[in-house]
C-alpha cells in the first residue's frame, strides 16, 4: 500500500469513527432515544409476569422454557422489538438530520458519501446493539428463572444454555445488520418510509407461508436457519430447505453491503431543501 | 467548462425546485476578493450559494470552484467554508463540541481538532460560552459559532449567507473588518445580503440578482457607469452656491440642479459625468468657490439595483 493510500484510509477511518461516535451518543441519549428503550422493555414486560405467575408444575420444565423462549424470541423479540428498534434508529440516521435541519453540516464536510453512509450506519448499529443485546440476555434469563436462580445459572452458564444464548445474540446482531441497512436505505429514498416499513414487516411475518423461491428474499428466513431451537410455524407453513448457517451469514452480510452501496448512491443525490420537507 | 483554478465559475446554470424557478441561466466568474451578492429575499442568493457548495445540484449547467466540481465534497470542502442561513445546529451540541466534531471530519485527531476549535472560538470571541449548549445561545452567538464553523479549517473560499443578521453594530463592524481582512489576504469571500446597501463600502465587486437572474456584476461605479439611460447624480457641498448654480445651469449636459436644504450645496444630474467634473473644476477656479465635497450620489448598490429593475434610483 502506498503512503498516499494509507493516509487516505486513515482519513476515512477517522471520519467513520467520528460519525459513528456522534451517532451512538445521539441515538442513546438524544431526542427520541426513549423509543428504543421502551421497545427494549417490552420483552421484559412479558417475561416478568410469566416469572411471577407461572404454575408450579411447569416451573422445572426446561423443554417448556426453551420452546416458549424460542417462540417469543422469533415472533416478538425478532420480528417486533428488533424490527421496530431498527426502524426507529436507522430511518432517523438521515431523516432525523433533515428534521433537525442539521444535515447540511455533514454535507459541508469533506466526506465521500459512502463514508458518510457507513459512519452513520455503524453508529446506528452500535447504538442498537448496546440496547438490544443486554435486553436479549435479560429476557433469556427471565424465561428460565422460574426454575430457580441456581438452576438458571447452571443452564445459562454452560452447554446447551450458553450455546443457545450465543445463537440468539448472533441472530440479533445479524438482524440489526440486515434490517439496519434496509431502514437506512428507506430513510434515504422516501420522505415517509412508514408504508414501506409496514409492507416489509408483513412480508417478514408471511415468510413461513411463502413458496421456497420467495423465502430467500427475506431477512427472517435466513435468520431462522441460525436459530438454536426450531420454531413451529403451524400447519399452513410451506417447508423449504433451510439455508446452511454459513451461507445465511455470508448472504446477509453481502445483502447489507449491497444495500449500503445503494444507500451511498442515494446519498450522492442528497440536496438541502429543508423548506420542502 | 473552464478549468479556472482561481475562480468560481457558473456556466449557464439553472436550478428549478419542481416547477419553481430558483435561478435561471446564470453565467458568472467570481475572482478572489470580497464579492457582495445582493438582492431582495427570494431573489435566488441562497440558491446560488447552495449551488456553489454542492448543497444543491444544478438542473442544468455546470459549477466549478477553483477548478473543482461541487459534486466532489472530499475535494471541495478542504477549500470551502460555508456559513449558511440556517439557524439550526445538531441537537444537544455545545459550541466547542460542534466545532471539534467538524474539524475531526476534516481528518484531525481529537486533540488537534479540539485545539484548533479553541483557536477559532477565541477568534470569534466565544470563549466564555464555548462549553455551553448552542441551544441556549443568543442569535448573535449562534451567528458567531456558524462563522467559526465556516472559518475553522482556514478555507480559501468563504461563503457567508446573510452573516450580518442578528449582529449588534459593534459585531457587524468587526465582521465586515474580518471579511475585508480575509479578502485582502487573497481569499474568495462571498457575502449575501438582502439589505442592498449593507455591503456598499466593503465589497470589491457585487453580483446583483433579481427573480433568479443576475442583473449585473462587477464594481459598483463601473456598473453604474454602464447604465446610460439614467443621468448620473453628483452631490456638491460648497460656499457661493448661487454663483455655482448659475454657471452649472449653462452646461449643455446638465439635466437638473437642485439646491440642498439650508443652501449648503447642490445636487446635479448630468448625462456626462466626466465632462461635468472637468467643467466643475474650471468653474470653481474661475469663481473662487470653496468646495467641501464632490461625490457621486447614486452609485450605491441600492440606487444601481433600482435602476436595473426599472426604478428611479431609490429617490436619491
Amino acid at each position: 500500500m502506498t503512503p498516499a493510500a494509507r493516509d487516505q484510509l486513515r482519513l476515512w477511518l477517522r471520519q467513520v469513527t467520528t460519525l459513528a461516535r456522534v451517532e451512538v451518543g445521539r441515538r442513546l441519549f438524544g431526542r427520541g432515544a426513549i423509543a428504543i428503550y421502551i421497545l427494549a422493555l417490552l420483552p421484559l414486560a412479558i417475561a416478568l409476569p410469566r416469572l411471577l405467575f407461572m404454575g408450579g408444575r411447569l416451573r422445572s420444565d426446561l423443554g417448556q422454557h426453551t420452546a416458549e423462549f424460542a417462540e417469543a424470541f422469533h415472533y416478538f423479540i425478532l420480528l417486533f422489538v428488533v424490527f421496530f428498534a431498527c426502524a426507529t434508529v436507522f430511518v432517523r440516521l438521515i431523516k432525523g438530520e433533515v428534521a433537525e435541519r442539521s444535515l447540511h453540516y455533514l454535507l459541508l464536510a469533506p466526506l465521500k458519501r459512502p463514508v458518510l453512509v457507513v459512519g452513520k450506519y455503524l453508529g446506528g448499529l452500535v447504538a442498537t446493539l448496546l440496547v438490544l443485546l443486554p435486553m436479549t440476555v435479560l429476557s433469556f434469563v427471565l424465561f428460565y428463572l422460574p426454575m430457580g436462580p441456581s438452576a438458571t445459572w447452571q443452564f445459562v452458564s454452560s452447554s446447551p444454555g450458553l450455546g443457545q444464548l450465543a445463537g440468539y445474540l448472533a441472530i440479533v446482531i445479524l438482524a440489526c445488520t440486515g434490517y439496519g441497512a434496509i431502514f437506512l436505505l428507506f430513510g434515504l429514498l422516501w420522505r415517509n418510509p412508514g408504508v414501506a416499513s409496514m409492507l416489509l414487516l408483513g412480508w417478514e411475518y408471511l415468510v413461513p407461508f411463502l413458496p421456497a423461491p420467495l423465502k430467500i428474499v427475506s431477512v427472517a428466513h435466513h435468520l431462522q436457519s441460525l436459530s438454536p431451537v426450531p420454531v413451529p410455524h403451524g400447519i399452513f407453513a410451506l417447508l423449504a430447505t433451510p439455508t446452511p448457517p454459513w451461507l445465511a451469514v455470508l448472504g446477509l452480510l453481502a445483502f447489507t453491503v449491497v444495500l449500503l452501496g445503494l444507500g451511498s448512491l442515494a446519498a450522492r443525490r442528497l440536496e438541502i431543501t429543508y423548506a420542502s420537507e | 467548462m473552464s478549468g479556472a483554478t482561481d475562480r468560481i465559475v457558473f456556466h449557464d446554470v439553472s436550478k428549478f425546485y419542481g416547477e419553481v424557478l430558483g435561478v435561471k441561466r446564470v453565467s458568472l466568474e467570481i475572482p478572489p476578493g470580497l464579492t457582495g451578492l445582493v438582492g431582495p429575499n427570494g431573489s435566488g442568493k441562497s440558491t446560488l450559494m447552495h449551488l456553489t457548495s454542492g448543497l444543491l445540484r444544478p438542473s442544468r449547467g455546470e459549477v466549478s470552484v477553483l477548478g473543482i466540481s461541487p459534486s466532489r465534497p472530499e475535494q471541495l470542502f478542504p477549500l470551502v467554508g460555508y456559513c449558511t442561513q440556517y439557524d439550526t445546529f445538531p441537537a444537544g451540541a455545545t459550541g466547542l463540541g460542534f466545532l471539534t466534531m467538524a474539524l475531526a471530519l476534516h481528518g484531525r485527531d481529537r486533540a488537534d481538532a479540539r485545539e484548533q476549535a479553541w483557536k477559532v472560538i477565541e477568534q470569534v470571541g466565544m470563549t466564555d460560552a464555548a462549553r455551553r449548549r448552542i441551544a441556549g445561545y443568543s442569535k448573535g452567538m449562534r451567528q458567531r459559532i456558524k462563522l467559526a464553523h465556516a472559518l475553522a479549517h482556514s478555507p480559501q473560499v468563504l461563503i457567508l449567507d446573510e452573516p450580518l443578521n442578528g449582529l449588534d453594530p459593534m459585531a457587524r463592524s468587526e465582521m465586515i473588518a474580518l471579511m475585508r481582512h480575509l479578502a485582502e489576504a487573497g481569499r474568495h469571500v462571498i457575502v449575501s445580503s438582502h439589505i442592498l446597501d449593507e455591503l456598499n463600502q466593503a465589497s470589491d465587486q457585487v453580483i446583483m440578482i433579481h427573480g433568479g437572474s443576475v442583473l449585473a456584476e462587477g464594481e459598483i461605479p463601473k456598473v453604474r457607469g454602464e447604465i446610460t439611460r439614467h443621468p448620473i447624480q453628483v452631490l456638491i457641498r460648497c460656499d457661493k452656491v448661487h454663483a455655482l448654480a448659475a454657471r452649472i445651469f449653462a452646461l449643455e449636459h446638465v439635466v437638473e440642479a437642485k439646491m440642498l436644504a439650508e443652501g449648503e450645496g447642490l445636487l446635479v444630474r448630468t448625462k456626462d459625468a466626466d465632462g461635468f467634473l472637468t467643467s466643475l473644476n474650471r468653474m470653481v477656479l474661475e469663481a473662487g468657490i470653496v468646495v467641501e465635497t464632490v461625490a457621486p450620489a447614486d452609485d450605491t448598490v441600492n440606487a444601481v439595483y433600482e435602476y436595473l429593475i426599472g426604478g428611479d434610483g431609490g429617490g436619491s
